[in-house]
């Protein structure tokens, strides 16, 4: 006999008893449709998160950041002059792996435009560092090695920043306006975009009220971004800086800030060897400084997200074993129903293989019915959860978590029909047809 | 060579600590063309001497050969597939599948025989023409008569063109005059040389047969001709 009579026979005997059918699929129903929801919902959860690691700079990221010298090397702590400019140019010359080195000073200042004031943080920086920190640009330019060289007072400014001097402006208008920092004038040459996380984004654009970051105890990475007032690295030196300690040159000022990329992710480790080796000289041997990658807090992420993952699928597991077991039951019963059906057809000539065929596609059929019927259930539930409870990430539906969740319904009425299709093959002819 | 061939076949059942003699040392044979009734009370032995001659069943002790297989010791499998090429079934109760039409019901032997859809249902419906159903095709059993459902099972019996027709009482749900002309089908099937073993506990039926094997204790008590 082959198959497809089994699934016409299969089909017939769904279709007659449709009620009772419906029942046995249900526990698949459900089993299916949350599998395909939480994997739509983790899928969510990790696109989220990959897209927030690559707007605060990635893998790539690597700080240089002071450390405490260790006790063996504590007596020589005044040989090395700390993080300075010359950290930069010896990572440049030395460390060809890292594509850019960022370099920054930084300074509180009170910002002025038109009528309104605040004291903020001012970054003094290269132009490498629109790289290293991802910045994209909204209006205008970002700042050149121009800038830098001739320390012109050119300014780029955050988001929070333009809300705060020029309300209701506009980007393109805002370009080439004055600002004044600590009463110096600048040039506004550079707008940057409004930074923000997905869930924000869609807020903002179906006209939710967003959540104001400040007042949020959430700790918001994109904050310092949206309050950007990024100035040239040499004018921040001789306008704001030089005054304080007037035997340092822009060589030797300690810095604020020194943060690099690393220009092929496949090379990390001899890339952070290559800044190691090449600040060590700098440094005279003084251990002070540290590599600080986004490695483990990445990694925790991941974690985080298989955990979520896991969890998610063992429960969907679960309940896809338990709609299995509705399936036995149910297919049980309906060979018991039909022992002499089974009689009279051993007695045509069936063999045990040809009935054990029979009930295994006729439980193979009802799990994939019902696996279908999960994923139509499963479409439903995620517009419900994004209605109910918009989370941080949108639910993402995968033809992968789909095909894997029929999948598993399709194995789980596989193995669920083997001890019934067992027991009717089974089936003694003389016994069966006697049977009332 | 018989088509049927038994010698000293034995069938004994085993219900709880009793060993029950089903059928005890029984020799026959039966040739191509014959038309042969197995008769006696029930308990005789002679339906548990049907299932045997009708592959349902395996002997406990002897030598039996149908149709030239050597079935002393067959799996059930192999006697499924003697069943299904070289014998036919009518039973007392029909044994049709209520959800299953006319045309349908007859195909069911050439399904496990493995024949293309096509030519299956072809072939059934010749059989259900052959039987006078051939305005029934569509119908279901529980729209047709006793005499036109154990027609459908005559025909579903012809199918596969078995050299064997065991029918079991066929004539026991049917009233009189309908359960003569079930009779006469055999008799003409038997007269185009079909082999024909009719089982009944009815002596009268038994006459229309050409030989009458009786049943008794598990023993063939005798053989006549009617």
């Amino acid at each position: 006999m082959n198959i497809l009579v089994a699934l016409q026979i299969g089909l017939r005997e769904i279709a007659a008893h449709k009620f009772r059918s419906f029942l046995s699929m249900l526990g698949i129903v459900l089993g299916v449709s949350s599998l395909i929801s939480t994997l739509a919902l983790t899928t969510g959860i990790e696109r989220g998160t990959r897209a927030f690691m690559q707007q605060v700079g990635g893998l790539e990221y690597v700080g240089v950041v002071s450390k405490e010298i260790s006790n063996a090397k504590f007596d020589f702590w005044n040989l090395s002059p700390g993080r300075t400019l010359r950290d930069a140019m010896a990572i440049r010359g030395s460390a060809p792996l890292v594509s850019h080195v960022s370099p920054e000073l930084a300074f509180g200042a009170v910002v002025s435009a038109q009528a309104h004031s605040d004291r903020k943080q001012i970054r003094g920086v290269f132009p490498d560092h629109f790289v290293v920190a991802r910045h994209e640009l909204k209006a205008g330019r970002f700042l050149t090695d121009l800038d830098v060289d001739r320390a012109l007072h050119s300014v780029v400014v955050g988001d929070e920043i333009v809300t705060l001097l020029w309300p209701g402006m506009n980007a393109d208008d805002i370009v080439g306006r004055q600002l004044r920092i600590n009463d110096r004038p600048f040039e506004v040459v550079g707008v940057l975009p409004k930074y923000e996380r997905d869930e924000d984004r869609r807020r903002r654009e179906s006209g939710k009220p967003v959540s104001n970051s400040r007042m949020s105890r959430r700790w918001d990475a994109f904050r310092q971004k949206n309050e950007s007032i990024l100035i040239p690295f040499s004018t921040m030196f001789y306008e704001f800086r030089a005054g304080a300690f007037p035997l340092d040159s822009m060589e030797s000022v300690r810095l604020d800030g020194l943060t690099v990329r690393i220009g092929d992710l496949d090379k990390f480790r001899p890339a952070l060897e290559q800044v190691r080796s090449a600040l060590e000289i700098t440094h005279r041997g003084v251990d002070d400084f540290d590599l600080d990658t986004r490695e483990e807090w990445f990694d925790r992420m991941e974690s985080s997200i298989r955990a979520t993952k896991l969890s998610g699928g063992l429960i969907a597991t679960i309940s896809l074993v338990v709609g299995g077991i509705g399936i036995m039951n149910i297919m049980l019963a309906s060979i018991s129903e039909r022992v002499r059906e089974i009689g009279i057809r051993l007695a045509v000539g069936a063999k045990g293989r040809d009935i054990f065929v029979q009930i295994i596609v006729e439980s193979v059929t009802i799990a994939f019915i019902g696996g279908l019927l999960g994923v139509i259930a499963a479409i439903g539930l995620i517009e419900i959860l994004k209605l109910l409870a918009p989370t941080e990430n949108i639910p993402i539906m995968t033809v992968g978590g789909i095909v894997f969740s029929v999948g598993f319904a399709i194995l789980a009425g596989f193995f669920s029909g083997i001890y019934p299709a067992l027991r009717a093959s089974r089936l003694n002819p003389i016994s069966a047809l006697r049977y009332e | 060579m018989s088509l049927i061939h038994l010698e000293v076949v034995s069938k004994f059942y085993r219900v709880g600590d009793q060993e029950i003699r089903a059928l005890d040392s029984v020799d026959l044979r039966i040739e191509e063309g014959e038309f042969v009734a197995i008769i006696g009370p029930s308990g005789s032995g002679k339906s548990t001497l049907m299932h045997l001659l009708g592959c349902l069943d395996a002997p406990t002790s002897g030598r039996m050969e149908i149709c030239g297989n050597d079935l002393s010791q067959a799996s059930q499998n192999r006697l499924a597939g003697v069943r299904n090429r070289e014998i036919g079934f009518v039973f007392q109760a029909f044994n049709l599948l209520p959800k299953l039409d006319v045309v349908h019901n007859v195909e069911l032997p050439l399904v496990y025989s493995g024949l293309p859809a096509s030519e299956r249902r072809a072939r059934a419906e010749k059989a259900a023409r052959d039987v006078g159903l051939g305005d029934r095709l569509a119908n279901r059993p529980v729209q047709l008569s006793g005499g036109q459902c154990q027609r459908v099972a005559i025909a579903r019996a012809l199918v596969n063109n078995p050299r064997i027709v065991f029918a079991d009482e066929p004539t026991g749900n049917l009233d009189s005059a309908t359960g003569e002309m079930i009779l006469q089908m055999f008799k003409d099937l038997n007269a185009g040389g079909k082999t024909i073993v009719l089982v009944t506990h009815d002596p009268d039926i038994a006459r229309i047969s050409r030989r009458v094997i009786e049943i008794r204790d598990g023993k063939i008590r005798r053989e006549y001709a009617p």
